[in-house]
Parts: C-alpha cells; structure tokens; sequence
C-alpha cells in the first residue's frame, strides 16, 4: 500500500518536473545574428520573390556556447500586427504551444561560420507582416537558442508578403456560368409548371 | 372515419401505403421510395441535407479561409452570426410560399436562387464578400420549413411526428457531414495539383452541384399533396388558393405559434450555435488538434441520425397513450433535460468526460427539435406553413441570439457561454406550460369545459362565407383524422357540429 503511493507520488513529480522542463521562448538566448534581404516595409510577392538569409554566431558570447547546437531551423513568424484580434497566430511562452512561427523555411545542420540561404516565398503563405526567426536545436530536437531579423519588441525591420489570391478567371467563368444555369433551370420550371396546368384543365 | 368501404378500396388501390380521408399516408415506411409520399420524403430530406452541407461548409475549411481572405476573429464571428440570420426572415417567407405555391416549387425554387451564392464563395476575396456569401447561402436553411410542411400534408397525425422528425433529423445531418465532407474534398483537390488557396474554392463547387441536382429531383420527382401539386389543384379548383392576407392573420394571432418560435429558438437554435463554436472549444480549451476537433464538432451533428426522429417518434408514441398533453410533457421534459447538460457541458474539465456530455447533449436537443414539429401541425391548418415557418425562423434567431450574447468578443469564456446557455435553455423552456389548446388540453388542465371539438378549433379559421364556398373542407377531413390527439385515457369530446363554429383563441 505504501510503496504503491510512493510509485504514485513518484510518477506525479516526475510529470511535474517534465512538463516544467518545457523549453519556453524567454529562456532562450539571442546568440545567433540573423540577417534577411527584405528592407524594411518591403513587400515580396508569394511564390515568385525570393528572400536571401544569412546566419552566424555571435562571436560576442564565450566560447563553446554553441556545442549543443546540432540543427538550425528558420523560420517565417508573424508580427504583432498580423496577430491581432487572430487567436491561431498566438504568442505564448511555452514553445510547443508557440504559434507565432508557422512557416518553416529551412532546415540545416549547424556550422559556426556564416551560412546563407535564397528562399522563394511559397505560395501557401498568406498575405501579412513578418520577420525571420532562426533557432537553433539540440540533438534531442528541442530549441536552445535563436535569433531574429526584428528587436525583442518585434516592431523594426518587419516586412510584408502579398499572398496569391487563389482565384483564376476559369473559376470565376465556372462560377458565373453555374450560378446563371441555376437562375435559368429556376425559371424553366416556372414556365413548365404553367404550361402543365394550363394543360391540366 | 365517414368513408364508405368502397370508396375506401379505391383509395387503397391509388396508392402504395394506406391513406387516410385526406389521403395522407398512416404509414411511415423508410425503406419505400414509393410516390407520392415517401419518395417526397426522401427527396425533401436530401434536398434539406444539401442545404446544410452549404451553408455550414465553410467552418471546416476555415484554417485555409481564413488566412486566404486575411480574415480576423471578428471576422469569423460576423460570418456564423450572418449565416444563420438570413434563414429567420427566410423561414417565415418559405412558410407563406408553402401555403401560397406548394412546398415542391418553393423548395427548389429556393434551393436554385440560394445555389449561386454557394458558387461564388469559390470567387470570394475579403472578409466582406466571405460575410455576404455565407449571409446569402444561409437563406436555403428555410428549405426546412418546406420540409415539415411537405411531411404535414402527406402524412397523417399518428405519423407526422415521426416523419418530420426522420425529415428533418436527416436534414440537419448535414451540419456534421459537412464536417467530414468539406476537408476530404480539399484534401483530394490539393492532392490533385491545385495550391491550398485554390483548392478550397473549387471544393466548394461540391455542395452547389449538389443543391443544384437535388432542385432538379425536387421539380420533377415530387409532388405537392397526395392527389397533385398546387397548379394543377388550383386549375381543376380541388383546391382553393388562399389569401395571403387571411393566412398570416390566422398565423399571428395564434399565440402558440409564437411560444413554439421561441421554444424552439432553444434548442434548434442552440444546435446551430454549437455547430459554429464547438470545434474552436475543444481546439482552444482541450488542445487537440484541428482534425480532432472536427471529428468531435462532426459527432455533434451526425448524432441527428437517430436523435431528432428519436423526438418525433417519441411524440408520436405519447400521442398514442396521453394525446396531444403527452406531446407537450415530453417536450417541456427533454428540452429542459437539454439544458441542463449545457449546463454540465460547460462546468466540465476533462475531455473524455466532455465529449460523453456532449453528446448527451445533443440527444436531447436534437430530441427536442423533433418534438416541437410533433406539436406544430396541430397548431393551424389554414397557416400551416406560417406557424411551420414562424417555428424554423425562431430557431434561426434564437442561434443569432446566443451567439451575439455569449460568444462574442471576448466578454465571457466559451466555457461560461455554455453554461449560461444551458441556462437560458431551461428559462425559455417554461413557456410551453402556456400552450393550451380547448379540445385536447395543456400540460396542466384537460380540454375546455364548454366541450369544444377538432372542428371548433381548426374551422374557427374560417369565416361563414368561406365555408359557404366551401374552402374549408382540407380543414375538416384534418380535424376529424386529429381526433386521437385526445388520447386512449380522455373520456369521448361531444359530436362534432356543423352549425356556426364559436372562434377560439
């Protein structure tokens, strides 16, 4: 009985100490530097303008502070202003339920020196304000440092993607012949309809 | 029932099922599709189920839309809010259109103006046209009205509970397979080679064809009433095209049109409302996925399968043993029962637990649906299509109502929205202990002491000189085949005269 409430306890402070191990966003260092080629307020338009990305290590911070970094992922994230009043694109702390970064633009195994990367906006990213975010992983895939094109206020350097509109003229004739068909059938059967009781009488 | 044997025989041979004196079927048989009352049936719940696919295909592709149209939360809510509103005046419009024209024609005619706009969401490009489509889509959810009101006039009062129940159970049905449907038929389009942006719009070509075709069975498949549709019944002055203006003065000054609308406000009307909000609750409070979330918003509407006819039948069956006081204590029972577990809905924490409340949930007031509809024949017959429509728009403003109060903006949780709903379910319930009708009674006292009859109640529509002509003659084979609404237990009302009937209120 009582080893069985001490295996309970056990599991339950170990779930604790689990999910208080979940990386948070502000326990992340800034040691990468990250740069884009969108100036400020630039818009880019999805699927045919490209984003050039360079990243390296802040060569400010001591030493060795890189060996557990083992993959760079980058990534495309949502400023405030496209967050607003759009809960799915929240910020939170906690990483995993992290929704600030939805769009992944590369994923690359880490080098201290200076690596650069040419993106083509892709054509499901919809129209808003962003910057880029780089983090850098561990072996066990969970987030040990970033950086990032903005400041920790996420106001400067921001800029904008035009999206595709996802309409072409041949739905909107589709559209426009089926909607009129529908009108057309609609009156065919008044007239039948006449014509059938008239004959009825 | 005044029909001698012969004539009686002939009416047996005209038809598959057997009727009653106004040829309406006293049998409900699922599997016929036999003219000209079942195949009605099954083409006005698939026309109905259609129309449910339509107007709530959106919410499952949201994730797409919204970022597509750059939409905000606001947005959104305006959009759900709007679809279901257009259906309020729509409901009652259809109703007078069923008294007017006949169901067959205003249905399709309905489902065939509504079907452009379900086109044009493919071309929608802002939060504002996404808002007007889904506004203009809305309005087919009246095709409900011309449901009930079909099933009223082909099927005789021992089954109209259940078949309005299987009718429009059927129909709502819709809401959750639209759920399911919508995101397979993206995935297959995107699979194909069109980009996300693209995809959900050609997906939405899938429900207006689909509207389109069931118009089409509708006009030439269906017809009105047993022995025609209205044009030829009009011609041949079998007949009589009623007054406009007569039908709606006879549909508004019945009070228990109005207690129905507003009864039903709460728990068709709550049905509507969780459709819209019910995957975003178990998304945000209880963090499974999107997919897991509409699974879930998916099971809320597919329950409709049985739970709504469940109501009907379960009307029906009450009408059997207690007349039409059964019919009022189980509804007034089960909708408050529904309210209740709205209630609970929104206190509970885990998710296991939720998803087995909700579902709960959704038997009652589902159930409650269909057995407001085993109520609503009775209360006119020269307006049967007004009150049926009054009823439907009810609904329709009661899902407008609580969405705009309680899920709205960011004043109340969703939690506490449910559960203060669950409330107000159980106040605005307590209204059906008003209705009362003077030849069969109320939930609290028996039938009139003056001994008023069918006759009395439903002639009382129509004025001396009217009946002079005779218009009332649907109105009296009606009363005379409502007569089980009294019951086994009710002692005989006195014979039925056909001197000046006293008006009843």
């Amino acid at each position: 009985m009582a080893t069985n409430a001490c295996l309970v306890v056990s599991l339950w402070i170990s779930c604790l100490l689990a999910t208080t191990h979940a990386a948070t966003f502000s326990s992340l260092q800034r040691t990468l530097v990250l740069t884009a080629s969108p100036q400020a307020g630039q818009v880019l338009k999805a699927g045919e303008d490209n984003i050039t990305l360079a990243w390296s290590l802040n060569t400010t911070f001591a030493s060795g502070i890189d060996s557990t970094y083992k993959t760079i992922t980058v990534e495309l994230c949502y400023a405030p202003i496209s967050q607003k009043d759009r809960g799915w694109r929240k910020t939170v702390d906690e990483l995993a339920k992290d929704k600030t970064c939805q769009h992944n633009i590369v994923k690359k195994p880490y080098t201290s020196s200076n690596t650069t990367f040419t993106w083509t906006v892709r054509k499901d990213v919809p129209g808003a304000t962003y910057f880029v975010r780089a983090y850098a992983l561990d072996s066990a895939g969970k987030e040990v440092a970033f950086g990032q094109t903005t400041d920790a206020h996420k106001t400067t350097n921001l800029f904008e993607v035009e999206a595709i509109t996802g309409r072409h003229v041949s739905l909107d004739i589709a559209s426009a012949c089926f909607s009129a068909f529908s009108i057309v059938s609609l009156l065919g059967f008044f007239f039948m309809d006449k014509r059938k009781a008239k004959s009825s009488k | 029932m005044e029909v001698s044997n012969g004539a009686e025989e002939t009416c047996q041979k005209k038809f598959a099922l057997p009727v009653d004196s106004e040829h309406k079927s006293t049998e409900f048989r699922l599997i016929s599709v036999a003219a000209p009352h079942m195949r009605a049936f099954h083409l006005s719940w698939i026309s109905f189920f259609a129309c449910f696919v339509s107007s709530f295909a959106a919410p499952p592709l949201l994730p797409v839309i919204r970022d597509n149209l750059g939409l905000t939360a606001t947005d959104i809510g305006n959009a759900g809010i709007a679809a279901v509103s257009g259906a309020v005046f729509a409901r009652i419009a259809m109703g007078t259109a069923c008294d007017l024209f006949g169901p067959r024609l205003a249905s399709a005619a309905l489902t065939l103006l509504t079907a452009p706009a379900v086109y044009c969401t493919a071309i929608a490009n802002s939060p504002t046209s996404f808002l007007l489509v889904r506004f203009f889509t809305g309005f087919s959810l009246a095709t409900f009205v011309s449901t009930q009101f079909w099933m009223s006039s082909l099927f005789s009062s021992k089954v109209v509970g259940t078949a309005n129940g299987v009718a429009g159970g059927w129909g709502n049905l819709g809401g959750g397979a639209t759920q399911l449907i919508m995101p397979l038929v993206f995935n297959l389009i995107e699979h194909i080679g069109a980009t996300q942006f693209t995809a959900w719009r050609i997906a939405f070509f899938v429900p207006g064809l689909f509207q389109t075709l069931s118009a089409y069975g509708i006009f030439f498949l269906g017809q009105d009433l047993p022995d025609g549709n209205y044009s030829q019944l009009h011609k041949s002055g079998d007949k009589h095209k009623d007054s406009f203006k007569q039908v709606l003065y006879h549909a508004v000054t019945n009070y228990r049109g109005w207690i129905l609308a507003l009864t039903y406000g709460y728990c068709f009307g709550v049905e509507l409302t969780i459709d819209n909000i019910i995957a975003q609750y178990f998304y945000d409070r209880f963090n499974v996925s999107l997919h897991t979330a509409g699974i879930i918003a998916a099971s809320f509407g597919l329950a409709n399968i049985f739970s709504r006819p469940g109501g009907g039948v379960l009307s029906d069956i009450m009408a059997t043993r207690y007349g039409m006081r059964g019919r009022l204590w189980t509804l007034w029972i089960v909708q408050t029962l529904g309210g209740v577990f709205c209630i609970l809905l929104g206190k509970v924490g885990s998710l296991g637990v939720s998803i087995a409340v909700m579902l709960i949930f959704s038997l009652f007031v589902q159930a409650a649906c269909g057995l407001t509809f085993g109520v609503a024949p009775f209360v006119s017959r020269r307006s049967l299509g007004f009150i049926s429509g009054m009823t439907g728009g009810g609904g329709n403003l009661g899902a407008v109502l609580t969405q705009v109060i309680f899920f709205r903006g960011s004043h109340y949780s969703t939690e506490t929205g449910i559960t203060l709903m669950g409330v107000m379910i159980v106040c605005c319930t307590l209204v059906i202990m008003l209705i009362h009708f003077p030849q069969w009674g109320g939930m609290f006292c028996g039938p009139s002491s003056k001994g008023t009859t069918e006759e009395d109640y439903y002639l009382s529509e129509w004025t001396a000189a009217e009946q002079d002509q005779g218009f009332h003659t649907a109105s009296l084979k009606f009363s005379d085949n409502s007569r089980n609404e009294r019951g086994k237990r009710v002692q005989q009302a006195p014979t039925p005269t056909l001197a000046n009937p006293n008006a009843y209120v």
